[in-house]
């Protein structure tokens, strides 16, 4: 297509980010430098993840198109290293209570969307075929960003002394359905033979149910806070 | 320090950061490789017929495309590639897009050529003819098999332009943007000229039994290029394959009489299973005939004219060393003899009485009354035409040089259009008539050279020298297998190889001889591009892009208010948890996309 529809899909995959960045008090206490480092932390902890892929995986012969579960299980089973970086921003790059996983999510999905979209979509959308892909792909960022505030806000729930007992099988539960997310989609189109646009909106509400119970929890928490020290 | 400077280009970027952006993008943009064989539909085209013969200019004389599809019975039809079934062009339509400035014409041909219905056999055999014979097609039409993908394609683009039809405005508009349109792209640059194509000819020999200069001679002709509408499509199974193949097989048992006969003690063990008459026979009578076989790239049918042919002819009558042409008792060529149950026998003038090619009619009359009483055996008398630019048959070119000569073929009439149409596969023709003509041709033959007169029904190629059917239909297959067009039969082009190699098994003295045609004043032009691949790609009009950045602006305003009252969604959460406080949440607003 033109250069128009590539204008469209950089819109519609990037302007949620600047959004956000600018209407949720990131941007009040300048903290852009420090999404730079948590893209940063992103991007050492795919260099990491592919050293582990690349040496202890071996590459599965399975038929193009095929479903390899085991394959996709290990690989979000190396997904956890996700969770650990995530972990290593909030702790090491400095920021107030909340904003930690703010910073964490913002820089940690929009380093993804740069990484894994922008080189798709230049290339991509530019041609001359026209493909609902593009459009798709550009919704789906804004999905990943959900997710990806989402799983943040989950490990610092799950770093707090002071959160109910009662929540953590809970946000142990969430962690790891955030972390085999790309399985279950996988499982999904396998075998459900989902097409692309119900695909898209399973994710969606798929990930704003993950985003509803860990808000509820928050919530709780910042009550708490409220009540101690707050 | 070295941080410090780094600290400081860092912070120029954080500061600007939005004119840094402008900056960057249109880089990455220049930079970014634009590949436009993504995901697109590919498929093989093949290009219709386009030569220059003798100065004046056949077939179509463009051949890029790179414009939008369109169906046959559109509007808007200027600059548009056109793509219709093969039902739905008529010559008349073919004259209608011209005039309305076509940019290109893609003809869907049914996968199955060989099951059409005779009257789709006439439309397209017709349509053919009269394509070629049209004199401004600047347009480039193409053809190309309707495969499942290209019927899609071609639903599509027929939906999409019943949009046109809309009653109102605003519909028109909806559909319109819609709408599923297609670019068909074909790579490469406009065909050229093949410059110093080679048309090749094979010739091999038998030698008779005595001194070899004195002995007369028969010539077997057989051009073996193909000539349908597009080059790349023209398999001619029939037309000239079958003459091909009857060629071949008639040197391959013949060549077993000549070494047979020339080396009395070494015989080899098959003839002890000839008959005893057959077995007698062949001790006292030896060949008295010598046997020229060519095989002529007689530069396809009539419109080519048999190149091949008037080169040969030229070579050997200029020779002085080597003087064949002045004792050839007959010029036989084999052209179509894989149906039908006649045998037509066309001269352009009769024979005398007692000349060979009249004793060879009468065999062949003999033959089929014995063996064959169902084949109708004629003979057809038409005159060389000279003011017509084409020839009708091969023979004439031997007879234009006072060559008695004549032609084999189950066409009665020259004109057939199954001579030079692509429905001429694999499939239409019949193996056992093929069989059946050689044997004919076979008997008459050994009648001639052994100059038999009376030996009544015997019947010579039988057991040993049976006409082998399997061989014969390997053959079809193996020539029908890839496109026969001159312009395509390089020099060295597996086929050519192929008939060289079989042929100098069976014959003696193979060679091939090249014809090239004259720089500046050519004969005869090629061109290249017969067989390409076009692209279709998916495309959308531009009023998609505005409604769709319509959208997207609509459902950016939609994520931009949901963030700023992300608080009110907070709240209302809150009193969930813990009915009746309120609580201000303003540090972390989150998305909720979708």
């Amino acid at each position: 297509m033109t250069l128009f529809h590539f204008g469209n899909c950089v819109a519609l995959a990037y302007v949620p980010y600047i959004i956000v960045y600018k209407c949720s008090g990131l941007a009040e206490y300048s903290a852009f430098w420090k999404c730079v480092q948590a893209g940063g932390a992103y991007l050492f902890t795919q260099l990491c993840k592919m050293i582990i892929l690349a040496t202890f995986f071996p590459t599965s012969e399975v038929p193009t198109g095929g479903l390899d579960v085991i394959g996709e299980f290990m690989k979000s089973t190396v997904d956890l290293a996700d969770l650990v970086g995530i972990h290593f921003v909030m702790t090491k790059i400095a920021g107030k209570g909340q904003l930690k996983f703010m910073v964490a999510g913002l820089g940690w999905a929009t380093a993804e969307l740069i990484t894994t979209r922008f080189v798709t979509l230049l290339v991509g959308a530019r041609g001359i075929e026209f493909d609902w892909k593009y459009i798709q792909l550009s919704f789906d960022s804004n999905i990943s960003l959900v997710h990806h505030i989402c799983t943040a806000m989950l490990v610092w729930l799950y770093n707090r002394n002071d959160v109910n007992k009662s929540f953590v099988p809970i946000v142990m539960t969430l962690l790891a359905l955030s972390c085999y997310r790309p399985l279950i989609v996988e499982i999904l189109i396998h075998a459900v033979g989902m097409g692309s646009w119900p695909l898209l909106l399973a994710k969606a509400v798929f990930t704003s149910c993950i985003g509803a119970i860990t808000l509820q929890m928050y919530l709780g928490m910042s009550m708490q806070q409220a009540n101690s020290f707050y | 320090m070295l941080q410090g400077e780094f600290g400081e280009i860092l912070e120029m970027f954080r500061n600007s950061f939005p004119l840094s952006f402008l900056f960057f993008i249109p880089i990455f943009i220049i930079i970014s490789p634009v590949s436009p064989v993504n995901a697109a539909h590919e498929f093989a085209i093949y290009r219709m017929q386009q030569f220059d013969l003798q100065g004046s200019q056949f077939g179509c004389k463009s051949s890029l495309i790179n414009m939008e599809a369109r169906p046959i019975d559109a509007k808007m039809l200027t600059r548009r590639c056109i793509v219709a079934k093969l039902a739905d062009v008529t010559i008349s339509k073919y004259r209608d897009l011209i005039t309305q400035n076509a940019g290109g014409l893609l003809i869907l041909l049914p996968q199955n050529l060989s099951a059409l219905k005779e009257e789709n056999k006439q439309h397209l055999q017709s349509l053919e003819r009269d394509l070629l014979l049209e004199e401004n097609g600047v347009m480039p039409v193409y053809f190309a098999w309707e495969t499942p993908e290209l019927t899609a394609i071609y639903d599509d683009i027929n939906s999409a332009t019943a949009g046109d039809q809309a009653a109102t405005a605003v519909e028109a508009l909806f559909n319109s943007a819609s709408a599923n349109g297609f670019q068909m792209v074909i790579s490469g640059s406009q065909a050229k000229a093949l410059s110093d194509f080679k048309i090749t000819n094979i010739q091999g020999h038998l030698s008779g039994f005595g001194i070899e200069e004195q002995l007369p001679t028969i010539v077997l002709v057989a051009h073996y290029d193909a000539f349908g509408i597009a080059p790349g499509l023209s398999t001619g199974a029939d037309s000239n394959g079958s003459g091909v193949i009857a060629l071949l097989e008639l040197a391959r048992l013949l060549s077993k009489l000549y070494t047979n006969s020339r080396t009395h003690a070494k015989r080899t063990c098959y003839d002890l299973f000839l008959e005893f008459y057959l077995y007698v026979f062949i001790f006292k009578k030896l060949p008295l005939w010598k046997i020229k076989f060519i095989m002529c790239i007689d530069t396809v049918h009539c419109k080519f004219n048999y190149q091949g042919a008037k080169k040969w002819i030229e070579d050997n009558l200029d020779s002085a060393e080597n003087n064949v042409l002045s004792d050839v008792a007959f010029v036989m060529c084999l052209d179509s003899l894989a149906s039908e149950d006649s045998l037509y026998f066309h001269v352009s003038k009769p024979p005398k009485e007692d000349t060979p090619a009249a004793t060879f009619f009468t065999h062949l009359e003999e033959v089929t009354k014995t063996f064959f009483p169902h084949v109708v055996v004629k003979m057809v008398h038409k005159k060389i035409n000279l003011a017509e630019d084409m020839l009708a048959w091969e023979h004439e070119r031997f007879s234009m040089k006072r060559l008695p000569a004549f032609t084999l073929s189950h066409f009665e009439a020259y004109k057939s259009l199954d001579r030079t149409s692509v429905i001429d596969t694999r499939d239409r023709v019949d193996e056992e008539k093929i069989v059946r003509n050689v044997n004919i041709i076979a008997e008459a033959l050994a009648r001639q050279i052994y100059n038999l007169t009376s030996q009544g029904s015997i019947r010579l190629f039988t057991e040993a020298l049976e006409v082998q059917k399997d061989l014969l239909s390997a053959w079809l297959d193996h020539v029908t297998s890839q496109s026969r067009a001159a312009q395509l039969l390089q020099k060295d082009s597996s086929l050519l190889v192929t008939l060289e190699e079989t042929m100098s098994r069976y014959l003696k003295d193979v060679k091939k001889t090249y014809l090239i045609a004259d720089k500046r004043d050519p004969e005869f032009v090629f061109y290249d591009g017969a067989v390409q691949k076009m692209n279709a790609f998916n495309v959308k009009p531009a009023v998609f892009d505005l409604f769709l950045a319509g959208a997207i602006v609509l459902y950016l305003g939609l994520v931009y208010l949901l963030v700023q009252n992300f608080h009110l969604i907070l709240g209302f959460l809150s009193k969930f948890v813990q009915p009746g406080t309120s609580s201000k949440m303003n540090g972390a607003a989150k998305v909720k996309a979708n």
